[in-house]
């Protein structure tokens, strides 16, 4: 199997890579893994608390190729949308932007799982903030 | 639905039509060797209950026993339906003879077939018990570290110091996994035996293979270590 074009292009030069503060208040972090590959991506986002725009997002990623475009990828998207928008992201886009084939979908899958993980928990730390 | 009903699940004969329980390899009234039926499963195939314990002498005895009574030479001359049932029952028997003698194939198996597949499936890092994936994750950062560190020009013995302390809390909690899996083991086979009900079962089904799935980043991350360790 070989990898598309974009593919490697994020899997060489990755956008985003870092982590933010995870105990900041604005910053929502989703952690999750893959049993089967052990792959494990961490995801960040940081939310402008006047705007409710994600103005910045990071991810480390240890995992396959596939995983780390598939994460790569999805911090590009997530920046500058609302957090309704960010989770309107799902895995068959990614599949599509970076065509990966059907061996590798469950990397998108994990990206999109690890979205609305770093959204669920900003959202669980506004709540106890209140 | 409860074992013992699956177990009377009927099977027929092709060739003379008497019906025989799932778990008879041969038919009980003309002894033609039965066609496999799509019911049954890796354990009643064995004649042995779904249980998680297997004492591996008795299993490769059965096993022993089944091949040569399914062996294809003794159907050189039979019928087409009975060489293929011979070829057929044969291969079953070799895919659960592999499953059942690894504890843990033999784990995902019970839980594939007790309607709880999915051992691969994706996790947020709240399902599996505290810390799991941070601890894998962690780990993973020190991991690039040290090549980081080897490429800089660390020597060997501290690359290995590194390694070796880096390796220590995952083996531990590899160890305490075993022991929680052997827990496991023996409350699910407990639980058949009492025969309880199907919810509490379920519940160390579950739990089953939430440990089940934690493992395999351990077991994965302990490759990855000791590959490093082979580099330095």
């Amino acid at each position: 199997m070989s990898y598309s074009e974009k593919v490697i292009d994020h899997y060489n030069n990755p956008r985003n890579v870092g982590s933010l503060a995870k105990d900041d208040t604005a910053v929502g972090t989703g952690l999750v893994g893959a049993p089967e590959c052990g792959d494990v991506m961490k995801l960040q986002v940081r939310v402008n608390p006047e705007t409710g725009v994600i103005d910045d997002a990071k991810f480390k990623t240890f995992g396959c190729g596939s995983a780390i475009a598939s994460s790569s990828l999805a911090t590009e998207w997530l920046k500058g949308k609302t957090l309704e928008q960010a989770l309107e992201i799902k895995n068959v886009d990614i599949v599509q932007e970076l065509s990966l084939p059907p061996v590798k979908i469950h990397c998108s899958v994990l990206a999109e799982d690890a979205i609305k993980a770093a959204i669920a928990d900003y959202k669980r730390k506004q709540q106890d903030g209140q | 639905m409860s074992s013992e009903a699956r177990t009377l699940t009927l099977q027929s004969c092709r060739h003379c039509g008497a019906g025989a329980p799932a778990q008879v390899h041969f038919c009980p009234q003309c002894d033609r060797i039965l066609t496999l039926a799509r019911h049954g499963d890796y354990f009643s195939f064995f004649g042995l209950p779904r249980k998680l314990t297997i004492d591996l002498a008795d299993l490769e005895q059965r096993f022993r026993a089944l091949s040569r009574q399914f062996h294809p030479d003794y159907f050189y001359n039979a019928s087409t339906p009975e060489r293929l049932a011979s070829l057929e029952r044969s291969s079953y028997l070799n895919d659960a003879f592999r499953v059942l003698e690894q504890p843990l194939d033999r784990a995902e198996y019970l839980l594939k077939v007790e309607g709880l597949p999915g051992v691969g499936r994706h996790q947020d890092a709240k399902e599996l018990p505290a810390g799991v994936l941070e601890e894998v994750f962690a780990l993973n950062e020190e991991l690039d570290d040290i090549r980081a560190a080897r490429e800089a020009g660390a020597t060997p013995d501290q690359l290995m110091a590194r390694l070796d302390a880096a390796r220590r809390p995952v083996e531990e909690r590899a160890a305490r996994q075993e022991a929680q899996l052997e827990a496991l083991f023996s409350r699910w086979d407990r639980q058949v035996d009492e025969e309880s009900p199907p919810d509490v079962r379920r519940a160390t089904l579950e739990s089953l293979r939430g440990l089940i799935q934690e493992r395999s980043y351990i077991a994965n991350l302990i490759a990855a270590v000791n590959r490093e360790r082979g580099k330095s």
